[in-house]
Protein backbone atom coordinates (compact mmCIF):
# COMPACT_ATOMS: atom_id res chain seq x y z
CA UNK A 1 0.00 0.00 0.00
CA UNK A 2 1.51 2.94 -1.25
CA UNK A 3 0.92 5.98 1.50
CA UNK A 4 -0.38 9.27 0.60
CA UNK A 5 2.51 11.36 1.11
CA UNK A 6 4.11 9.14 -1.74
CA UNK A 7 1.32 8.81 -3.70
CA UNK A 8 0.75 12.53 -3.66
CA UNK A 9 4.87 12.91 -4.83
CA UNK A 10 4.32 10.90 -7.93
CA UNK A 11 1.34 12.30 -8.85
CA UNK A 12 2.52 16.05 -8.88
CA UNK A 13 5.79 14.83 -9.98
CA UNK A 14 5.22 12.58 -12.90
CA UNK A 15 1.35 12.89 -13.51
CA UNK A 16 0.72 16.47 -13.86
CA UNK A 17 3.15 17.22 -15.88
CA UNK A 18 1.83 14.78 -18.86
CA UNK A 19 -1.78 16.93 -18.22
CA UNK A 20 -0.87 18.98 -21.72
CA UNK A 21 -0.33 16.48 -23.59
CA UNK A 22 -3.53 13.99 -21.35
CA UNK A 23 -5.87 16.88 -22.61
CA UNK A 24 -4.60 17.42 -25.99
CA UNK A 25 -5.42 13.48 -26.52
CA UNK A 26 -8.79 13.35 -24.88
CA UNK A 27 -9.93 16.79 -26.95
CA UNK A 28 -8.76 14.25 -30.56
CA UNK A 29 -10.58 11.39 -29.39
CA UNK A 30 -13.80 12.92 -27.59
CA UNK A 31 -15.93 15.25 -29.74
CA UNK A 32 -17.58 16.61 -26.88
CA UNK A 33 -15.65 19.78 -25.96
CA UNK A 34 -17.93 20.17 -22.47
CA UNK A 35 -16.49 16.81 -21.19
CA UNK A 36 -12.84 17.30 -21.30
CA UNK A 37 -12.36 18.80 -17.96
CA UNK A 38 -15.00 15.83 -15.93
CA UNK A 39 -12.92 13.00 -18.35
CA UNK A 40 -9.44 14.39 -17.24
CA UNK A 41 -10.28 14.12 -13.49
CA UNK A 42 -12.18 10.31 -13.73
CA UNK A 43 -8.52 9.46 -15.34
CA UNK A 44 -6.83 11.27 -12.64
CA UNK A 45 -8.82 9.50 -9.81
CA UNK A 46 -8.36 6.16 -11.61
CA UNK A 47 -4.57 6.55 -12.27
CA UNK A 48 -4.21 7.40 -8.31
CA UNK A 49 -6.79 4.74 -7.43
CA UNK A 50 -4.56 1.96 -8.95
CA UNK A 51 -1.31 3.63 -7.97
CA UNK A 52 -2.35 2.76 -4.61
CA UNK A 53 -1.30 -0.77 -4.81
CA UNK A 54 2.06 0.11 -6.17
CA UNK A 55 3.66 2.90 -8.38
CA UNK A 56 3.97 2.14 -11.78
CA UNK A 57 7.17 1.87 -13.32
CA UNK A 58 6.65 3.92 -16.20
CA UNK A 59 3.53 6.29 -15.99
CA UNK A 60 3.18 7.91 -19.06
CA UNK A 61 2.33 4.42 -20.46
CA UNK A 62 0.16 3.57 -17.33
CA UNK A 63 -1.35 7.16 -17.70
CA UNK A 64 -2.27 6.30 -21.59
CA UNK A 65 -3.87 3.06 -20.91
CA UNK A 66 -5.98 4.40 -18.32
CA UNK A 67 -7.44 7.51 -20.73
CA UNK A 68 -7.61 5.04 -23.71
CA UNK A 69 -9.78 2.22 -21.63
CA UNK A 70 -11.51 4.97 -20.06
CA UNK A 71 -12.54 6.94 -22.90
CA UNK A 72 -13.76 3.69 -24.66
CA UNK A 73 -15.48 2.76 -21.54
CA UNK A 74 -17.32 5.89 -21.76
CA UNK A 75 -17.83 6.02 -25.49
CA UNK A 76 -19.63 2.32 -24.70
CA UNK A 77 -21.88 3.57 -22.42
CA UNK A 78 -23.09 6.97 -24.43
CA UNK A 79 -25.59 6.65 -26.43
CA UNK A 80 -24.42 9.37 -28.73
CA UNK A 81 -21.51 8.73 -29.60
CA UNK A 82 -20.77 6.92 -32.79
CA UNK A 83 -19.27 3.35 -32.71
CA UNK A 84 -16.18 4.61 -35.18
CA UNK A 85 -14.70 6.08 -31.89
CA UNK A 86 -14.56 3.20 -29.94
CA UNK A 87 -12.83 1.21 -33.13
CA UNK A 88 -10.49 4.12 -33.60
CA UNK A 89 -9.97 4.07 -30.18
CA UNK A 90 -9.52 0.38 -29.61
CA UNK A 91 -7.27 0.58 -32.83
CA UNK A 92 -4.71 3.35 -31.53
CA UNK A 93 -2.17 2.00 -29.34
CA UNK A 94 1.25 4.13 -29.72
CA UNK A 95 0.44 6.08 -26.26
CA UNK A 96 0.79 9.78 -25.69
CA UNK A 97 4.48 9.46 -27.80
CA UNK A 98 3.44 10.50 -30.90
CA UNK A 99 2.51 13.59 -29.67
CA UNK A 100 5.13 16.28 -28.75
CA UNK A 101 7.70 15.86 -26.18
CA UNK A 102 7.17 17.88 -23.04
CA UNK A 103 10.13 20.13 -22.83
CA UNK A 104 11.15 20.15 -18.86
CA UNK A 105 10.75 23.81 -17.84
CA UNK A 106 13.20 25.85 -15.75
CA UNK A 107 12.29 28.19 -13.09
CA UNK A 108 12.33 31.43 -15.34
CA UNK A 109 10.05 29.50 -17.85
CA UNK A 110 8.09 28.79 -14.86
CA UNK A 111 7.99 32.34 -13.93
CA UNK A 112 6.97 33.33 -17.19
CA UNK A 113 4.00 30.59 -17.69
CA UNK A 114 2.81 32.42 -13.81
CA UNK A 115 2.93 35.73 -15.26
CA UNK A 116 0.96 35.11 -18.79
CA UNK A 117 -0.96 33.30 -16.89
CA UNK A 118 -2.00 35.73 -14.27
CA UNK A 119 -2.28 38.86 -17.32
CA UNK A 120 -5.15 36.29 -18.70
CA UNK A 121 -7.26 36.89 -15.62
CA UNK A 122 -9.94 39.15 -15.66
CA UNK A 123 -8.95 42.49 -14.10
CA UNK A 124 -10.59 42.07 -10.39
CA UNK A 125 -9.99 38.26 -10.24
CA UNK A 126 -6.20 39.68 -10.94
CA UNK A 127 -5.89 41.64 -8.76
CA UNK A 128 -7.29 39.63 -5.73
CA UNK A 129 -4.50 36.71 -6.74
CA UNK A 130 -1.57 39.30 -7.22
CA UNK A 131 -2.39 40.77 -3.40
CA UNK A 132 -2.35 37.40 -2.60
CA UNK A 133 0.70 36.00 -4.33
CA UNK A 134 2.47 38.94 -4.52
CA UNK A 135 1.92 41.17 -1.63
CA UNK A 136 1.33 38.46 0.56
CA UNK A 137 -2.05 39.50 1.86
CA UNK A 138 -5.06 37.73 3.83
CA UNK A 139 -8.13 37.48 3.19
CA UNK A 140 -9.43 40.27 5.11
CA UNK A 141 -6.69 42.52 4.21
CA UNK A 142 -7.41 42.04 0.43
CA UNK A 143 -10.91 42.73 0.84
CA UNK A 144 -9.88 46.32 2.88
CA UNK A 145 -7.47 47.35 0.46
CA UNK A 146 -10.21 46.66 -2.28
CA UNK A 147 -12.97 47.60 -0.69
CA UNK A 148 -14.96 44.58 -1.28
CA UNK A 149 -16.57 42.20 0.78
CA UNK A 150 -14.27 38.96 2.32
CA UNK A 151 -16.78 36.78 0.51
CA UNK A 152 -16.25 37.82 -3.01
CA UNK A 153 -12.55 37.94 -2.24
CA UNK A 154 -12.61 34.16 -1.53
CA UNK A 155 -14.89 33.69 -4.61
CA UNK A 156 -12.76 35.67 -6.83
CA UNK A 157 -9.80 34.00 -5.31
CA UNK A 158 -10.82 30.60 -6.45
CA UNK A 159 -11.95 31.48 -9.65
CA UNK A 160 -8.71 33.07 -10.37
CA UNK A 161 -6.75 29.64 -8.64
CA UNK A 162 -8.72 27.26 -10.60
CA UNK A 163 -7.78 29.32 -14.03
CA UNK A 164 -3.90 29.99 -12.92
CA UNK A 165 -3.80 26.91 -12.30
CA UNK A 166 -4.78 25.40 -15.24
CA UNK A 167 -2.87 27.55 -16.97
CA UNK A 168 -0.14 26.67 -15.08
CA UNK A 169 -0.60 22.55 -16.40
CA UNK A 170 -0.72 23.97 -19.93
CA UNK A 171 -4.27 24.95 -20.41
CA UNK A 172 -5.94 28.06 -22.17
CA UNK A 173 -7.02 29.47 -18.01
CA UNK A 174 -9.79 30.35 -18.61
CA UNK A 175 -12.30 31.64 -16.02
CA UNK A 176 -15.32 29.38 -15.83
CA UNK A 177 -18.50 31.00 -14.10
CA UNK A 178 -21.53 29.16 -13.03
CA UNK A 179 -23.75 31.93 -11.76
CA UNK A 180 -22.78 34.69 -14.19
CA UNK A 181 -22.04 36.53 -11.05
CA UNK A 182 -19.38 39.55 -10.12
CA UNK A 183 -16.35 38.40 -12.05
CA UNK A 184 -18.26 39.47 -15.09
CA UNK A 185 -16.00 39.14 -18.30
CA UNK A 186 -14.56 36.15 -19.56
CA UNK A 187 -10.13 36.02 -20.44
CA UNK A 188 -9.45 35.34 -24.33
CA UNK A 189 -7.69 32.52 -24.90
CA UNK A 190 -4.11 33.55 -25.30
CA UNK B 1 -22.30 22.78 -13.17
CA UNK B 2 -20.53 18.30 -13.13
CA UNK B 3 -19.79 17.05 -9.82
CA UNK B 4 -16.42 17.51 -11.09
CA UNK B 5 -17.01 21.11 -11.01
CA UNK B 6 -18.31 20.99 -7.40
CA UNK B 7 -15.44 18.67 -5.67
CA UNK B 8 -13.36 21.06 -7.88
CA UNK B 9 -14.79 24.80 -6.70
CA UNK B 10 -15.01 22.94 -2.74
CA UNK B 11 -11.00 22.11 -2.95
CA UNK B 12 -10.70 25.64 -4.14
CA UNK B 13 -11.85 27.32 -1.23
CA UNK B 14 -10.22 24.74 0.78
CA UNK B 15 -6.99 25.93 -0.32
CA UNK B 16 -7.76 29.61 -0.34
CA UNK B 17 -9.30 29.21 3.73
CA UNK B 18 -6.26 27.12 4.55
CA UNK B 19 -3.76 29.87 3.73
CA UNK B 20 -5.48 32.30 5.89
CA UNK B 21 -4.09 33.05 9.43
CA UNK B 22 -7.63 32.27 11.45
CA UNK B 23 -7.01 28.04 10.06
CA UNK B 24 -6.73 25.67 13.38
CA UNK B 25 -5.97 22.36 13.85
CA UNK B 26 -9.81 21.55 13.57
CA UNK B 27 -10.15 22.63 10.18
CA UNK B 28 -7.19 20.98 8.71
CA UNK B 29 -8.69 17.66 10.53
CA UNK B 30 -11.85 18.35 9.04
CA UNK B 31 -10.20 18.88 5.79
CA UNK B 32 -8.31 15.53 6.07
CA UNK B 33 -11.66 14.52 6.48
CA UNK B 34 -12.77 15.47 3.15
CA UNK B 35 -10.03 14.86 1.62
CA UNK B 36 -10.06 10.78 2.76
CA UNK B 37 -13.55 10.34 1.68
CA UNK B 38 -12.65 9.84 -2.18
CA UNK B 39 -9.89 9.59 -4.35
CA UNK B 40 -11.29 12.11 -6.49
CA UNK B 41 -10.96 14.63 -3.91
CA UNK B 42 -7.32 14.25 -3.67
CA UNK B 43 -7.01 14.21 -6.66
CA UNK B 44 -9.08 17.62 -7.40
CA UNK B 45 -7.02 19.17 -4.20
CA UNK B 46 -3.71 17.64 -4.86
CA UNK B 47 -3.55 19.05 -8.26
CA UNK B 48 -4.83 22.70 -7.78
CA UNK B 49 -2.71 22.59 -4.35
CA UNK B 50 0.82 21.75 -6.67
CA UNK B 51 -0.14 24.32 -9.58
CA UNK B 52 -1.57 26.87 -6.63
CA UNK B 53 2.43 26.59 -5.25
CA UNK B 54 3.77 26.58 -8.25
CA UNK B 55 2.48 29.87 -8.80
CA UNK B 56 4.12 31.18 -5.66
CA UNK B 57 7.05 31.64 -7.90
CA UNK B 58 5.64 35.29 -8.73
CA UNK B 59 6.24 36.48 -5.57
CA UNK B 60 9.88 36.49 -6.39
CA UNK B 61 9.19 39.63 -8.41
CA UNK B 62 8.08 41.56 -5.63
CA UNK B 63 7.04 44.91 -6.75
CA UNK B 64 7.73 43.54 -10.46
CA UNK B 65 4.39 43.21 -10.90
CA UNK B 66 2.04 45.49 -11.96
CA UNK B 67 -1.33 46.00 -10.15
CA UNK B 68 -3.94 44.95 -12.17
CA UNK B 69 -5.50 48.74 -14.00
CA UNK B 70 -9.01 47.98 -14.81
CA UNK B 71 -12.18 49.50 -13.88
CA UNK B 72 -12.53 50.73 -10.81
CA UNK B 73 -13.96 47.75 -8.61
CA UNK B 74 -14.74 49.71 -5.62
CA UNK B 75 -18.10 51.24 -4.74
CA UNK B 76 -16.84 53.03 -1.89
CA UNK B 77 -13.59 54.97 -2.79
CA UNK B 78 -13.11 56.73 -0.06
CA UNK B 79 -13.28 54.21 2.42
CA UNK B 80 -11.07 52.32 -0.49
CA UNK B 81 -8.40 55.21 -0.04
CA UNK B 82 -8.82 54.70 3.90
CA UNK B 83 -8.12 51.50 3.63
CA UNK B 84 -4.80 51.09 1.77
CA UNK B 85 -3.79 54.09 3.94
CA UNK B 86 -4.34 51.86 6.84
CA UNK B 87 -2.83 48.88 4.75
CA UNK B 88 0.65 51.43 4.17
CA UNK B 89 1.04 52.44 7.45
CA UNK B 90 1.13 48.75 8.85
CA UNK B 91 3.52 47.65 6.12
CA UNK B 92 5.80 50.33 7.75
CA UNK B 93 5.53 49.01 11.08
CA UNK B 94 6.15 45.56 10.03
CA UNK B 95 9.10 46.76 7.80
CA UNK B 96 10.59 48.77 11.35
CA UNK B 97 10.32 44.80 13.10
CA UNK B 98 12.19 43.48 9.99
CA UNK B 99 15.15 45.76 10.26
CA UNK B 100 15.50 45.51 14.16
CA UNK B 101 15.60 41.56 14.10
CA UNK B 102 18.00 39.24 14.32
CA UNK B 103 17.93 38.73 9.99
CA UNK B 104 21.18 40.25 9.62
CA UNK B 105 21.63 42.62 6.66
CA UNK B 106 19.66 41.72 4.03
CA UNK B 107 21.51 41.70 0.55
CA UNK B 108 19.85 43.49 -2.22
CA UNK B 109 18.54 40.46 -4.38
CA UNK B 110 16.90 38.61 -2.28
CA UNK B 111 14.46 40.76 0.61
CA UNK B 112 13.52 39.21 3.61
CA UNK B 113 10.54 37.64 4.12
CA UNK B 114 8.38 36.47 7.08
CA UNK B 115 5.49 33.57 7.41
CA UNK B 116 3.72 32.60 10.45
CA UNK B 117 1.43 30.07 11.76
CA UNK B 118 -0.95 30.06 14.56
CA UNK B 119 -1.67 27.41 17.27
CA UNK B 120 -2.82 24.25 15.48
CA UNK B 121 -1.98 26.13 12.01
CA UNK B 122 0.07 24.37 8.95
CA UNK B 123 1.31 26.46 5.82
CA UNK B 124 3.53 25.46 2.37
CA UNK B 125 5.62 27.65 0.77
CA UNK B 126 6.99 27.76 -2.51
CA UNK B 127 10.70 29.19 -2.00
CA UNK B 128 11.80 31.52 -5.60
CA UNK B 129 14.78 28.51 -5.46
CA UNK B 130 12.37 26.15 -6.06
CA UNK B 131 12.49 24.15 -2.44
CA UNK B 132 9.45 23.97 -0.51
CA UNK B 133 8.64 24.52 3.09
CA UNK B 134 5.86 23.74 5.20
CA UNK B 135 5.23 25.20 8.60
CA UNK B 136 3.94 23.27 11.28
CA UNK B 137 1.95 24.69 14.02
CA UNK B 138 2.42 27.71 16.14
CA UNK B 139 5.92 29.03 14.28
CA UNK B 140 7.14 31.79 13.06
CA UNK B 141 10.67 31.68 10.39
CA UNK B 142 11.62 34.41 8.09
CA UNK B 143 13.33 33.81 4.74
CA UNK B 144 15.66 35.27 2.21
CA UNK B 145 16.32 33.27 -1.14
CA UNK B 146 17.81 34.70 -3.66
CA UNK B 147 21.13 33.97 -6.46
CA UNK B 148 23.56 35.29 -4.09
CA UNK B 149 22.29 33.28 -0.45
CA UNK B 150 19.55 31.10 0.87
CA UNK B 151 18.66 31.62 4.42
CA UNK B 152 16.17 30.34 6.72
CA UNK B 153 15.52 31.75 10.39
CA UNK B 154 13.33 29.67 12.39
CA UNK B 155 12.57 31.99 15.08
CA UNK B 156 9.92 29.93 16.94
CA UNK B 157 8.47 26.54 16.05
CA UNK B 158 8.37 23.83 13.43
CA UNK B 159 9.40 23.53 9.61
CA UNK B 160 9.71 20.68 7.08
CA UNK B 161 12.48 21.53 4.09
CA UNK B 162 12.72 20.04 0.91
CA UNK B 163 15.76 21.91 -0.81
CA UNK B 164 16.22 22.22 -4.34
CA UNK B 165 19.75 21.50 -5.69
CA UNK B 166 22.22 24.30 -5.71
CA UNK B 167 25.21 24.04 -6.82
CA UNK B 168 27.92 26.34 -4.67
CA UNK B 169 24.83 27.78 -3.00
CA UNK B 170 24.39 26.29 0.86
CA UNK B 171 20.67 26.20 2.23
CA UNK B 172 21.22 27.31 5.50
CA UNK B 173 18.93 27.22 8.44
CA UNK B 174 19.38 28.99 11.53
CA UNK B 175 17.67 28.16 14.60
CA UNK B 176 18.91 29.92 17.85
CA UNK B 177 22.09 27.82 19.06
CA UNK B 178 22.18 26.05 16.28
CA UNK B 179 23.04 26.47 12.15
CA UNK B 180 21.94 23.60 9.60
CA UNK B 181 23.72 23.68 6.60
CA UNK B 182 22.49 21.27 2.94
CA UNK B 183 22.79 21.20 -0.39
CA UNK B 184 19.93 19.57 -1.57
CA UNK B 185 17.55 17.27 0.87
CA UNK B 186 14.54 16.70 2.71
CA UNK B 187 14.74 17.49 6.71
CA UNK B 188 12.78 19.16 9.69
CA UNK B 189 13.80 21.73 12.15
CA UNK B 190 12.08 21.98 14.91
CA UNK B 191 12.77 24.87 17.52
CA UNK B 192 11.76 25.17 21.78
CA UNK B 193 13.93 27.90 23.24
CA UNK B 194 17.41 26.80 22.72
CA UNK B 195 16.39 23.33 22.15
CA UNK B 196 16.68 22.51 18.33
CA UNK B 197 15.77 19.06 17.01
CA UNK B 198 16.55 17.72 13.45
CA UNK B 199 15.23 14.67 11.25
CA UNK B 200 16.62 13.88 8.44
CA UNK B 201 14.40 12.19 5.72
CA UNK B 202 17.07 11.89 2.90
CA UNK B 203 20.13 13.32 1.60
CA UNK B 204 22.70 15.22 4.44
CA UNK B 205 22.70 17.62 6.18
CA UNK B 206 25.14 19.25 8.86
CA UNK B 207 24.44 20.92 12.04
CA UNK B 208 26.87 23.59 14.27
CA UNK B 209 26.90 25.16 17.32
CA UNK B 210 27.03 28.65 16.71
CA UNK B 211 28.53 29.51 19.96
CA UNK B 212 31.79 27.15 18.79
CA UNK B 213 32.37 26.95 15.17
CA UNK B 214 35.33 25.01 15.29
CA UNK B 215 35.45 21.52 13.57
CA UNK B 216 34.73 19.07 15.22
CA UNK B 217 32.27 20.36 17.30
CA UNK B 218 29.57 20.08 13.90
CA UNK B 219 27.36 16.74 13.74
CA UNK B 220 26.77 15.35 10.20
CA UNK B 221 23.38 14.02 9.65
CA UNK B 222 22.20 11.28 6.96
CA UNK B 223 18.73 10.02 5.95
CA UNK B 224 16.91 8.29 9.05
CA UNK B 225 19.24 9.79 11.52
CA UNK B 226 17.23 12.38 14.22
CA UNK B 227 19.64 14.77 16.35
CA UNK B 228 18.36 16.57 19.77
CA UNK B 229 20.96 19.78 20.55
CA UNK B 230 20.76 21.34 23.73
CA UNK B 231 23.30 23.61 25.53
CA UNK B 232 26.69 22.59 24.41
CA UNK B 233 25.76 18.44 23.99
CA UNK B 234 24.34 17.38 20.69
CA UNK B 235 22.68 13.80 20.90
CA UNK B 236 22.60 11.89 17.64
CA UNK B 237 20.53 8.74 16.70
CA UNK B 238 21.10 6.80 13.90
CA UNK B 239 19.44 4.31 11.95
CA UNK B 240 16.13 5.56 13.03
CA UNK B 241 13.88 5.92 9.78
CA UNK B 242 10.90 4.42 12.08
CA UNK B 243 11.60 7.49 14.27
CA UNK B 244 12.11 10.36 11.44
CA UNK B 245 8.53 8.95 9.70
CA UNK B 246 6.76 8.79 13.06
CA UNK B 247 8.54 12.71 13.75
CA UNK B 248 7.07 13.95 10.40
CA UNK B 249 3.77 12.92 11.14
CA UNK B 250 2.71 16.15 11.31
CA UNK B 251 2.45 16.70 7.88
CA UNK B 252 -0.39 14.29 7.44
CA UNK B 253 -2.11 16.19 10.22
CA UNK B 254 -0.92 13.36 12.89
CA UNK B 255 0.51 12.74 15.94
CA UNK B 256 2.56 9.48 15.88
CA UNK B 257 3.64 7.57 19.33
CA UNK B 258 5.16 4.79 19.86
CA UNK B 259 6.15 3.62 23.25
CA UNK B 260 5.49 7.75 24.39
CA UNK B 261 4.56 8.49 28.19
CA UNK B 262 1.12 10.57 28.45
CA UNK B 263 2.72 13.60 29.19
CA UNK B 264 5.20 13.76 26.62
CA UNK B 265 1.65 12.89 24.54
CA UNK B 266 -0.13 15.35 26.23
CA UNK B 267 2.60 17.93 25.46
CA UNK B 268 2.47 17.19 21.74
CA UNK B 269 -1.63 18.12 21.45
CA UNK B 270 -0.85 21.10 23.58
CA UNK B 271 1.07 22.46 20.85
CA UNK B 272 -1.69 22.30 18.31
CA UNK B 273 -4.80 22.85 20.29
CA UNK B 274 -6.44 25.80 22.47
CA UNK B 275 -8.33 23.04 24.26
CA UNK B 276 -5.38 22.13 26.75
CA UNK B 277 -4.86 19.29 28.41
CA UNK B 278 -2.94 18.72 31.98
CA UNK B 279 -2.25 15.83 33.27
CA UNK B 280 -3.21 16.20 37.00
CA UNK B 281 -1.32 13.16 38.57
CA UNK B 282 2.15 11.42 38.35
CA UNK B 283 0.56 7.89 38.01
CA UNK B 284 -1.62 8.81 34.60
CA UNK B 285 1.61 10.66 33.13
CA UNK B 286 3.80 7.51 33.45
CA UNK B 287 1.24 5.63 31.48
CA UNK B 288 2.87 4.70 27.79
CA UNK B 289 1.01 5.49 24.82
CA UNK B 290 0.65 3.98 20.94
CA UNK B 291 -0.94 4.71 18.18
CA UNK B 292 -1.67 7.55 15.59
CA UNK B 293 -4.11 10.40 16.28
CA UNK B 294 -5.57 13.76 14.64
CA UNK B 295 -3.37 16.62 15.82
CA UNK B 296 -6.06 18.84 15.84
CA UNK B 297 -8.26 16.79 17.50
CA UNK B 298 -7.46 16.96 21.41
CA UNK B 299 -10.98 16.11 22.75
CA UNK B 300 -11.20 12.81 20.88
CA UNK B 301 -7.75 12.04 21.95
CA UNK B 302 -8.74 12.92 26.17
CA UNK B 303 -12.14 10.39 25.07
CA UNK B 304 -9.98 7.54 24.22
CA UNK B 305 -8.17 7.60 26.91
CA UNK B 306 -11.18 7.54 29.02
CA UNK B 307 -12.37 5.02 27.28
CA UNK B 308 -9.63 3.29 26.51
CA UNK B 309 -7.66 3.48 29.95
CA UNK B 310 -10.17 4.63 32.51
CA UNK B 311 -9.39 8.10 33.38
CA UNK B 312 -11.41 10.29 34.52
CA UNK B 313 -11.89 13.67 32.10
CA UNK B 314 -12.68 17.07 33.95
CA UNK B 315 -13.33 20.42 31.64
CA UNK B 316 -12.50 23.69 33.13
CA UNK B 317 -11.82 27.02 32.05
CA UNK B 318 -10.71 25.73 28.44
CA UNK B 319 -8.64 22.98 29.68
CA UNK B 320 -9.43 19.26 30.04
CA UNK B 321 -7.81 17.52 33.43
CA UNK B 322 -7.12 14.34 32.93
CA UNK B 323 -6.60 12.00 36.28
CA UNK B 324 -6.68 8.64 37.53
Amino acid sequence: MVDDFALNRWFCGEVLPLERVLTAFIHRNWRVEADLADLRQEIYERALMGARSGLPQHTRAYLYTIARNHLINRAKRAQIVSIDLVADLERLDDGFDRLSTERVLDARDELRRVQRGLEALPPRCREVVRLRKVEGLSTREVAQRMGIGTDTVEKQMTLGMRALVDFMLGGAGRVRRHDGGACGRKAVRP
Amino acid sequence: MSARDRIEETAAAWLVRQEDPAWTGADQAELQEWLDRSMAHKAAYWRLEHGWRQADRISALGGGVRPAVGPNWSSRPILALAASLIAALALGVVLLVQAGSSTGSAQPDAAVRQAVTPVGGQRRLALADGSRVELNTDTDLRYAIGRERREIWLERGEAFFEVARAPGLPFVVHAGPRTVTVLGTRFSVRREGDRVSVAVLEGRVRVDEDADPAPGRSATLVGGDLAIAQGTSTLLTGNSAERVHDALGWRRGMLIFSQSTLADAVAEFNRYNRVQLIVADPAAAEIRIGGSFHAGNARAFARLLRDAYGLRLKEQDGSILISS
